[in-house]
């Protein structure tokens, strides 16, 4: 082949190449189905089926399986979900400003030690990750031992010889809340931490030179600065530790099992057991669509935060 | 002679090591039963099995596989063990087994037997056992693998109770009413004890054991068509005056708060370890934790009596176990599953762990349930009641794990919190 025959060919290459290209731009479904398939199968067809049993008498105790109303009817008339509801709304909320408070100290902390060149940071941020790795029912475990009662129990070990009077940490039921939301708080803050930590890389460090020259403190600084340029990350960190908080159950059922009696028993676990201990899937299915709804809230007041595109980009 | 000698030798070696290979060959981690055998059976089990965590008890398992599948040529074992959150396990099944993709046998927890036999997944088993063998089964475990058409749905094969434990260097006498059981727990604490333990948190062995300070009165929890009846009548007098006992005991210090934490028969055992309990309700199970957890000398002052009732005539426990039954509508797999039953579980399993047998004729048989403690395990058996067999009763139980936890921190008076136990359960009821 002659160098021209060359280049015609390569043209030729190039000249079909661009068009599958348009082509795949412009029939998408095809290059769009098999993620489509794949979400459709696995996260899809289960929630149409929780919305299709959440409309059942469905039970795991047998029976025919008919359609009705009567389960969402019986979860609104039932008084024990607005008890469900607030203590879910208090671990939430409890979990989310701890580990936000404790995620923004960590990283500012982090952060100060990086640009004093102290060392061990690299270190702290692993030991602050290594509480996000572990498992929820271990997580649970491990409190459950801090937090024992018994003339064993560690933290009031502790307290005991400080000559301090033990703590009813998990039998005493605003207290078991309390106990609760530290062992959350525990685990979720490395996440708090990291997006925290990005956050605060970005801001242009001539803002603080500039304030530096005015005068401003290190409070002034903070409040400022740092806390006006971090707005979008709290933001969003608070909409997806909501989230992950509101499905925690794991390191409730391992911690209290929801008690004692139902102080810790929040929205999940009581879903859970709806279904495994009452055996009742159509119950279960419908505190499921009324959990997946507040969630849903959540994610589209996170997707309105989220940058937008701009129209000529 | 000596070449004779030698190849005998040589011969009876090499036997007894093709043996041993082949009989390693059969059993594996999920497997019992040569991999390439033409016909398997499904089995979902417990720790009580070739996977369980005491070498001993593991190896003995191995053992009555192995010589149960060499008895039945041609057939392989797929063993799915079970976790140890039993009831979520249960629930599982019980849903797999519904749209058929549950296991071919399993073993199906006592309390919630009635539910499978109500869903009609299970297969009968009479003509695997004679009526002999049945009859001879303590009359709570005949009625309670009985259907309703007087068929036998699965094999209850071993048995527990609970008992009082105490240490008698603190403890000498046993108590035997409530009120004996308070002074000494309140004794006790002079002692530098924290009182008596038992459970009180969100799970299944708060109710149990509590029942049977309800039982011991003539309290029912449900009536022969399976309703609810707890909160009516003289029931209600009953199971307020069950709860009151044991506020009474949190309140009046003879039991710790902790107690509503209290959700693992394992905490008894740490407490009893730790010196800081007299004594506790536990397990029949719990004596040789105890053994194999305590200095010998230790151990010798720990033992055990029934558990008080509100006078010394009225005396109940809960006797809980775990049964098999077969899914499959294969006869053959049916007839297998009976045989794992049969031929593993029932007298041999039971004598391996020293799980309590389902009849008097295998307390007999063995040697190891003729000692002091299993004799009078066996004893207190007469005293067992199981929970009631209806679909109901896991509400009942959650509501009443509810209800304690309520009444034992003082969120609730006994009266609101059994009226609002009640209409959780009604209104359960009413949708089943």
């Amino acid at each position: 082949m002659t160098m021209t025959g060359a280049a015609v060919a390569g043209g030729r290459g190039e000249i079909a190449r661009t068009s599958l290209r348009r082509r795949i731009e412009s029939h998408p479904f095809s290059w769009l189905l098999p993620v489509a398939l794949l979400l459709g199968v696995f996260y899809l067809y289960p929630i149409i089926d929780v919305f299709r049993l959440a409309f059942t008498n469905a039970s795991l105790r047998g029976g025919e399986e008919h359609y009705t109303v009567d389960s969402i009817r019986a979860l609104i008339a039932n008084p024990i979900l607005l008890d469900i509801l607030w203590t879910t709304f208090v671990f939430t909320a409890g979990s989310v400003i701890g580990q936000q408070l404790f995620g923004l100290g960590i990283a500012v902390l982090v952060m100060r030690g990086e640009r004093r060149r102290l060392y061990g940071m690299t270190a702290l941020r692993t030991l602050v990750l290594v509480a996000w790795v572990i498992p929820g029912i271990a997580n649970g475990l491990i409190w459950q031992m801090l937090f024992s009662e018994a003339p064993f129990g560690a933290i009031n070990s502790v307290l005991r010889m400080m000559h301090v009077q033990p703590v009813a940490w998990l039998s005493d039921p605003n207290i078991a809340m309390v106990s609760s939301i530290i062992s959350n708080v525990w685990r979720g803050t490395a996440f708090s931490m990291i997006v925290f930590y990005a956050a605060l890389k970005a801001i242009d460090t001539t803002l603080y030179e500039a304030a530096s020259v005015d005068g401003a403190n290190g409070w002034q600084r903070f409040r400022f600065i740092t806390l006006p340029q971090m707005r979008p990350a709290i933001l969003v960190n608070s909409i997806l530790i909501t989230i992950a908080t509101l499905n925690t159950f794991d390191a409730i059922i391992s911690l209290t099992g929801g008690g004692p009696g139902r102080a810790t028993e929040v929205l999940s676990l009581y879903t859970f057991n709806t279904v495994f201990r009452n055996l009742d899937l159509a119950g279960g299915s419908v505190l499921s669509v009324l959990m997946l709804v507040i969630s849903l809230v959540l994610a589209v007041g996170y997707a309105s935060m989220m940058p937008r595109r701009e129209a000529n980009e | 002679m000596r070449r004779k000698f030698r190849v005998a030798l040589l011969a009876t070696v090499a036997t007894l090591v093709a043996g041993a290979a082949s009989a390693q060959d059969l059993i594996a981690k999920d497997r019992v039963g040569p991999a390439d055998a033409p016909k398997t059976l499904s089995f979902r089990l417990t720790g009580d099995g070739p996977g369980n965590t005491l070498p001993d008890i593991a190896e003995g398992y191995q053992k009555l596989f192995v010589d149960f599948i060499q008895k039945h040529p041609g057939w392989q074992i797929k063993l799915e063990r079970m976790s140890d959150n039993i009831g979520q396990e249960q629930a599982r099944m019980l849903e797999q087994t519904k749209s058929g993709t549950g296991p071919d046998c399993a073993a199906v927890d006592s309390f919630v037997l009635a539910l499978f036999m109500n869903a009609g997944v299970l297969k009968p088993l009479n003509e695997y056992f004679t009526q002999a063998e049945i009859d001879d089964l303590f009359p709570f475990v005949r009625e309670g693998i009985t259907g309703k058409d007087g068929k036998i749905y699965a094999w209850w094969w071993d048995t527990d109770l609970r008992v009082l434990y105490r240490n008698k260097d603190i403890v000498a006498d046993a108590p035997q009413t409530w009120d004996e059981l308070k002074a000494a727990a309140i004794a006790s604490k002079d002692k530098g004890m924290e009182g008596v333990l038992v459970n009180g948190g969100r799970w299944e062995g708060t109710t149990f054991d509590w029942l049977a300070n309800f039982w011991a009165q003539g309290g029912k929890l449900v009536d022969d068509s399976g309703k609810p009846i707890f909160a009516e009548g003289e029931n209600r007098e009953k199971f307020l005056k069950a709860v009151n006992y044991f506020k009474d005991l949190v309140d009046s210090g003879a039991a710790p708060k902790r107690i509503a934490t209290i959700v693992n028969y394992d905490e008894f055992n740490a407490a009893a370890a730790a010196g800081s309990t007299a004594l506790f309700i536990g397990g029949n199970w719990q004596l040789a934790q105890l053994k194999s957890t305590l200095e010998p000398e230790e151990f010798a002052k720990w033992t055990f009596s029934a558990i008080p009732g509100p006078t010394k005539d009225q005396r109940s426990t809960g006797t809980g176990g775990w049964t098999i039954g077969a899914f499959s509508s294969d006869p053959e797999k049916v007839a297998m599953c009976a045989g794992i039953a049969k031929e593993i579980y029932s007298g041999a399993g039971n004598a391996l762990q020293q799980q309590l047998p389902t009849s008097k004729a295998l307390f007999d048989k063995y040697d190891v349930f003729k000692s002091d403690a299993n004799k009078a395990f066996a004893a207190a058996l007469v005293d067992g009641q199981a929970r009631p067999g209806v679909p109901i009763y896991p509400e009942i139980s959650n509501q009443i794990q509810v209800m304690m936890g309520d009444v034992l921190t003082g969120a609730k008076t006994p009266e609101a919190a059994l009226d609002a136990a009640n209409a959780a359960v009604q209104a359960a009821y009413a949708r089943l």
